[in-house]
């Protein structure tokens, strides 16, 4: 069978990921100035939409594959429904943590430290290039450039840990039971990097088995599993960042 | 039973059953040797029942040594947990934190572990538990890159049901088997506190054991629903879309096994000081609720992946294993049904887990979600449980409805009224589902002009519930029943009157200016044990008596089975009605307690006897299943003249459900219809 490159080429890659760069320094800019609503919400929905399609290629659901069921290509399609019905699913929770937001918390936000925001959410949008580069790279058979990218995705997500639990957890201008907003906080950032953590060790995975040769530019589910996971968990922080940092007065 | 097993299943049962008789007495004896004097009280004292459920286990674990898979996986979520809660102790004490529990446990400060040390130590056993029994196994190995085996391997006989497999059949029965057990220890809690509740006064119970045993009957119930649908939909749904098992296998197995450290957990919580808020939890009762409440929290967090990973593997299975043929309006009603069902458990169940882990967290690290002074909202609470636990009984009933489309056509030789359109409301009450979810909240406080949307949200439920009724009378109008009605069919049709009077009852409750009169009353009691029994407990039953040949190749006892029926219909309807009557007049339900001077007296002690008859007539329905099993009349061929495709191999099933050709070229319910053709099958070679 022919393999049919739809995970785009890198120059694609790079080109969202610059339009997502940029998206989110207006939201930023938007915060400072106006603190429209409307606003960031539509720059944190398209941000949402470009990710899911050009780096979660959700369209690839829609695809008609093989019909065979003993076929690799059969399974692969059927893991990809798999994988794509948890996280509707996780979404869900998601969902709920910001519904619990804006239920406690109204327009206000908590008081954090806006640069840190800002440096935490870009390490972790660069993560997600390097996230998409390493897809690219295997399905175009560059397994050298795979192992390079999926280690820098690895330690920009461990820099993006240590960012949240590391810093912003210690500096924070309240402790944990002091009220809504440190509750609405914590559990939000906390439930969020339960989920970095577990892909970063996802990413293990795939960079020990990519190291030892037994993905192919044909057949590497494990790798675009990894992936969709890996872009789900930055479009949660896309939709985290701007309802913790951006939204609201400082109460 | 199987040639394998050291000991025969039977065996086990009664040895289980004479450690617990003989550690209750035991815990007599200790009373009578410490107190000096004998009461007769101490036979029903809870200390002694946990011994003897103590006792009870061991002895059960030892006659189990041959099935290997769940003892191991009980041994290693007690250590599990013993070990957890030593290690959050542990690192308690490095800090300089208090490690002595603020609670007690039968008056005892043997287990004194703190909460923050039980909560973790009881999500420590349960993981614990899925290692133990095996189910992360090939998963470990995917992860390191190993290939594994895609086929079968299963154990011969009994033994192959206390481990660890692949084959939805074996899984469905499985969970329907975990099923029935819970279903037997939450009857029993029920009978225990119905008869407390004959007589006004307290009689045996404490009230916070009262609040216990109601709050776990609840709950235990509908996480033996819950495994109850299930497992019927994963014995079924692959063979009735001709597929050879479930999309994802393995998940399957983990999603059955993770129940089980649940309902140990659940159960647990007894001996933890109970809780006392109902199966609902809200905070801020919940919050200040003995250590059992954090059991309750973690249990229902792990029953909850059991519902949302068995959901989704339905779903795949559903839109990908298709047969050849098998249309989206070819399939069966039943599978229609399992997909409105999972579409709920696979969304909604995250925020059910969402809220009680919001509470959990405020229990253990003190984050104030739900307390008022500091900026928290109890009313949120409500609003995610019931997000999911309105919808929820959509999810009981929606698989049970399904069963009674599926066997009316087979029992009366007509075609299906509606085909379509009865598909589509499965779909149509699960979507509306999603939003009637705050008339549970009329009387809490939430905004007033929530309330009429919600109402007529509500009553929108009807409309789709209407086309099932419709289609089904439709369906009986004019076919020919046997004048001996076959027990599933009895039970079919027990479930259409018993689910009418449920859902006739529901409008009252739903309107909002009558709801506010019946809110917390003994109507809502009734009105939804006559929807959980219509729409669940009729349709399961009539379900495994129709299936029960499929699987074991033997057909249950008619006589039996319409003793059954006949015991139970009557006692049902007795007690839900007086329950009804009695909290029109103005019962409150969840108390231990009332006033002698309401005169509800003999009302009482009429649905305590009525329990009593449901109970028997469950009992009948284990005796027939283990009868059966022993000496049953043997049924191999299709004994239901059925169209469906898994009646046209020889029961019990084969393992690989079919090995010939299968292809759909008609419509599934044409009973009557000459030369309509609905599965042609060919054997291969």
């Amino acid at each position: 069978m022919i393999h049919e490159n739809h995970s785009g080429s890198l120059r694609q890659g790079l080109v969202v990921f610059i339009i997502l760069a940029f998206l989110t320094l207006v939201e930023f800019f938007i915060a400072i100035t106006n603190q429209s609503l409307l606003l960031l919400s539509i720059v944190a929905i398209i941000k949402g939409g470009l990710v899911m399609y050009y780096y979660m290629h959700v369209y690839k659901l829609g695809e008609e594959g093989d019909k065979d069921q003993h076929s690799f290509d059969w399974k692969m399609r059927t893991n990809r429904l798999g994988l794509w019905l948890f996280i509707l699913s996780d979404s869900f929770v998601f969902g709920g943590l910001l519904i619990s937001r804006f239920n406690l918390l109204g327009l206000t936000r908590p008081d954090l430290n806006q640069y840190l925001g800002l440096v935490v959410t870009a390490v972790l949008l660069i993560s997600s290039f390097f996230m998409n580069r390493a897809e690219t790279q295997m399905s175009n058979g560059d397994q050298k450039g795979f192992l390079i990218s999926t280690a820098v995705t690895m330690v920009l997500g461990v820099g993006f840990l240590a960012g949240v639990v590391g810093v912003e957890w210690q500096n924070a201008p309240f402790s944990v039971g002091d009220s809504a907003y440190s509750a609405v906080f914590f559990m939000m950032t906390g439930m969020h990097a339960f989920h970095v953590l577990t892909g970063v060790i996802f990413l293990g995975i795939i960079l020990n088995n990519g190291r030892r040769g037994l993905y192919t530019s044909e057949e590497h589910w494990g790798v675009e599993a990894a992936t969709v996971y890996w872009h789900f968990i930055d479009l949660v922080w896309i939709l985290f960042y701007p309802a913790l940092y951006l939204i609201g007065r400082l109460a | 039973m199987g040639k394998n097993s050291s000991r025969s299943f039977g065996t086990v049962l009664w040895l289980f059953a004479g450690g617990f008789v003989g550690g209750t007495l035991l815990a007599v004896v200790l009373h009578i040797l410490t107190t000096g004097k004998f009461e007769i009280g101490y036979l029903l004292d809870l200390p002694s029942w946990l011994l003897g459920a103590l006792v009870g286990v061991a002895a059960l674990l030892y006659g189990m040594l041959g099935y290997w898979g769940v003892v191991r996986g009980l041994l290693w979520q007690v250590g599990g947990t013993v070990i957890g809660s030593l290690f959050v102790t542990l690192v308690r004490w490095l800090l300089n934190l208090s490690t002595g529990s603020k609670y007690t446990l039968f008056d005892l400060n043997t287990f004194g572990f703190t909460e923050p040390a039980w909560v973790f130590g009881a999500i420590a056993g349960a993981v614990a538990f899925l290692a133990g029994v095996g189910t992360f196994t090939d998963w470990f190995k995917w992860a390191l890159g190993e290939k594994t085996s895609e086929h079968h391997t299963d154990e011969l006989g009994w033994r192959k049901y206390f481990g660890v497999s692949l084959d939805h059949k074996v899984i469905g029965i499985q969970y329907t088997f975990t099923s029935l057990l819970l279903l037997s220890v939450g009857g029993s809690f029920a009978l225990v506190f119905r008869t407390e509740l004959a007589k006004s006064g307290l009689q045996f119970l404490s009230l916070q054991l009262y609040n216990t045993l109601m709050s776990l009957h609840g709950i235990v119930m509908i996480v033996s629903i819950l495994l109850g649908i299930a497992g019927v939909m994963n014995y079924l749904v692959p063979m009735l879309i001709g597929a050879q098992d479930m999309a994802f296998p393995r998940l399957n197995s983990f999603s059955f096994w993770v129940a089980i450290p649940a309902a140990v957990l659940l159960l647990s919580s007894l001996a933890l000081g109970g809780f006392d808020t109902g199966w609902t939890g809200y905070p801020p009762l919940s919050v200040r609720a003995p250590l059992g409440m954090q059991m309750f929290f973690a249990a229902i967090w792990f029953a909850g992946w059991s519902s949302i990973l068995g959901a989704l593997n339905l779903i795949t299975t559903v839109l990908r294993m298709r047969a050849k043929g098998m249309t989206a309006f070819r399939m069966p009603i039943f599978v229609w049904a399992s997909l409105a069902t999972s579409i709920i458990s696979l969304t909604a169940t995250q925020l059910i887990g969402l809220s009680f882990q919001l509470v959990l967290f405020q229990r253990l690290f003190g984050m104030p979600f739900f307390d008022a002074a500091k900026g928290g909202n109890p009313v949120l609470f409500q609003h995610l449980f019931w997000f999911y636990s309105h919808p929820a009984v959509y999810v009981f009933v929606l698989p049970g409805l399904g069963i009674i489309s599926e066997l009316l056509p087979v029992f009366v030789r007509k075609p299906l009224f509606g085909y379509k359109w009865v598909a589509m409301s499965s779909l149509g009450i699960a979507l509306v589902g999603f939003l009637v979810w705050a008339h549970h909240m009329f009387t809490s406080g939430m905004n007033e002009y929530l309330r009429v949307p919600f109402m007529y949200s509500t009553l929108l439920v009807a409309v789709p519930t209407g086309v099932k009724f419709f289609s089904w009378v439709a369906t009986l109008w004019g076919g020919k029943i046997d004048r001996e009605i076959p027990t599933p069919m009895l039970f079919v049709l027990g479930g259409i009157v018993v689910f009418l009077l449920g859902g006739l009852t529901g409008p009252p409750n739903a309107t909002v200016s009558t709801d506010l009169h019946l809110t917390d009353t003994y109507f809502i009691v009734g009105h939804f044990h006559d929807t959980m029994f219509g729409g669940y407990v009729f349709p399961f039953f009539a379900a495994l008596y129709y299936w029960f040949p499929k699987a074991t190749g033997k057909r249950l006892n008619e006589k039996l089975g319409k003793l059954h029926f006949w015991l139970m219909t009557p006692s049902f309807l007795i007690m839900t009605l007086f329950m009804m009557r009695v909290g029109l007049l103005g019962m409150r339900r969840r108390i231990g307690d009332y006033d002698p001077a309401l005169s509800f007296d003999p009302w009482h002690l009429a649905m305590t006897i009525a329990a009593f008859g449901i109970a028997i007539a469950v009992m009948i329905f284990f005796i027939n299943i283990y009868q059966t099993l022993r000496s049953g009349e043997k049924a191999t061929g299709n004994i239901w003249r059925s169209r469906s495709p898994e009646w046209q191999v020889p029961s019990p099933m084969p393992v690989h459900n079919y090995d010939q050709q299968f292809e759909v070229v008609g419509e599934p319910y044409d009973y009557g219809l000459a030369g309509s053709v609905y599965v042609n099958m060919h054997s291969e070679g």
